[in-house]
């Protein structure tokens, strides 16, 4: 039940029309309460996304399946990010999973079965799939650069590009873009929309330096013809799940 | 019941009856990104397939017990909000298991629960908040005793259907990558 592999049951949320998520329009008294949650609470965690980028994913459990990606990025030190992964980048863009990005020396130290669940960022750099929207190439090199040599593990929360309605099934492993995948109709809409060449940021970017070899546990679906996907299974009330305790 | 954590939601609005919520592990510019939580009102759980269900919570413990609260936001204010909460259902995932010292996101997700009775939450994580925040729980589930959940009463199949779910990795062979790959545009 629910597997991240799984159509969802037929049910209004699943597959049919209408818009994505389903719900009433915000009353005024809402809209209150959020500008004085705004006026008077920090944000110090979400202010530290720093940097948008957006690129292409590939489902880990189907490869041939692709969306675009706008991944909202905040560095936590100088080898590990962490991003909130949304669907567009627009205002009511919807909430798709979380990306996390180590660099090259912490992957290698990772152990082999944890290795599996990550994907290399070099090809889907230098190809120009992934680009920085709104910043001249010259500045996105230096830091693409440094995000060629990176590794990344991308749960996918909702399948908006199934018709899911509202998040539904376990979360779905994520892949990122390699040789030769890339869907055309989706790279050119998104070159269309931001007004980039992915051909010329290839070109731009040929010198950039990249792993010497990509790590062969990652992109594990490449090398192996095996893809992952997570289940729901029911347990023994003996080790029930963790509990969250909520700040909100 | 072992394992439980302090989780701070930053939350945005969909619309009126749908928030996504990102979770953190503290409030400061260094916390980790945990997770994520969908929140959703009644009408909308309802309309969820039936397997489906269980992997959502309800809220209206957690609103009236107290432990539930907004920081900074006057009582009227978080009290207007949380009438809301109440009656939601949530969908939380977990991807870094901090409690556990992990120092990366080792592993698979985790689907988390909520509190739904007294006797879960363990006394000193509670002691703990309530002294760095100042609120006092108890206090303020006497001044949350209005408040309501769900219309319909809490789901039979919501918050594991009464019974623990967990996720599992499975491998899976994967047809030959065509040169037709998909995108759902």
């Amino acid at each position: 039940m629910s597997s991240s592999d799984q159509e969802p049951q037929p049910a209004p949320v699943a597959g049919s029309d209408g818009p994505t998520p389903p719900g009433k329009a915000m009353t005024l008294e809402r809209k209150l309460i959020d500008e004085g949650a705004q006026i008077l609470q920090s944000k110090k965690p979400v202010s530290q996304m720093k940097q948008h980028l957006c690129s292409f994913a590939l489902y880990g459990h189907d490869p041939c399946r692709q969306i675009e990606a706008h991944h909202y990025a905040a560095r936590l030190n100088e080898e590990v990010l962490q991003c909130a992964v949304y669907d567009s980048d627009s205002p009511s863009a919807r909430l798709i999973g979380v990306e996390y990005i180590v660099s090259e020396a912490i992957f290698e130290k990772l152990p082999a079965e944890e290795q599996k669940l990550w994907h290399s960022h070099a090809y889907a750099i230098k190809s120009g799939a992934l680009t920085c929207p709104g910043v001249p190439e010259v500045m996105q090199r230096q830091e693409l650069k440094g995000l060629a040599k990176t590794y990344g593990k991308f749960w996918c929360t909702w399948q908006v590009d199934r018709g899911d309605r509202l998040p539904l099934g376990a979360p779905a492993l994520m892949m990122s873009m390699q040789t030769g995948m890339a869907q055309p109709e989706m790279v050119k809409r998104r070159d269309e929309k931001y007004e980039v060449s992915s051909e010329a940021l290839k070109e731009s970017r040929k010198e950039m330096p990249e792993p010497e070899k990509i790590h062969p546990n990652a992109d594990y679906w490449k090398l192996h013809g095996k893809g992952f996907a997570v289940d729901v299974v029911q347990m023994d009330m003996n080790s029930p799940p963790a509990l969250a305790a909520s700040a909100i | 019941m072992t394992r439980q954590v302090e989780a701070h939601h930053y939350c945005s609005h969909q619309n009126q009856d749908v928030r996504q919520c990102l979770i953190y592990d503290s409030e400061g510019p260094e916390a980790r990104l945990i997770g994520v939580e969908y929140m959703v009102a009644e009408p909308l759980f309802l309309a969820l397939p039936d397997d489906e269900k269980p992997l959502w919570h309800s809220h209206e413990y957690e609103v009236k017990s107290g432990m539930l609260f907004m920081p900074g936001l006057p009582g009227l204010v978080e009290h207007k909000d949380l009438e809301q909460v109440c009656k939601t259902y949530g969908k939380t995932y977990h991807f870094w298991q901090v409690d556990r010292g992990d120092e990366l996101p080792f592993g698979i997700p985790q689907l988390m629960m909520a509190f739904t009775r007294d006797g879960q939450l363990r006394e000193e994580l509670a002691k703990d908040i309530e002294g760095r925040y100042g609120v006092s729980f108890e206090k303020e589930r006497e001044k949350r005793e209005y408040m309501k959940g769900p219309e319909n009463g809490i789901h039979p199949l919501a918050n594991g259907a009464g019974k623990g779910q967990m996720l599992e990795l499975r491998e899976v062979d994967l047809p030959p990558v065509s040169s037709l790959p998909r995108a759902f545009i």
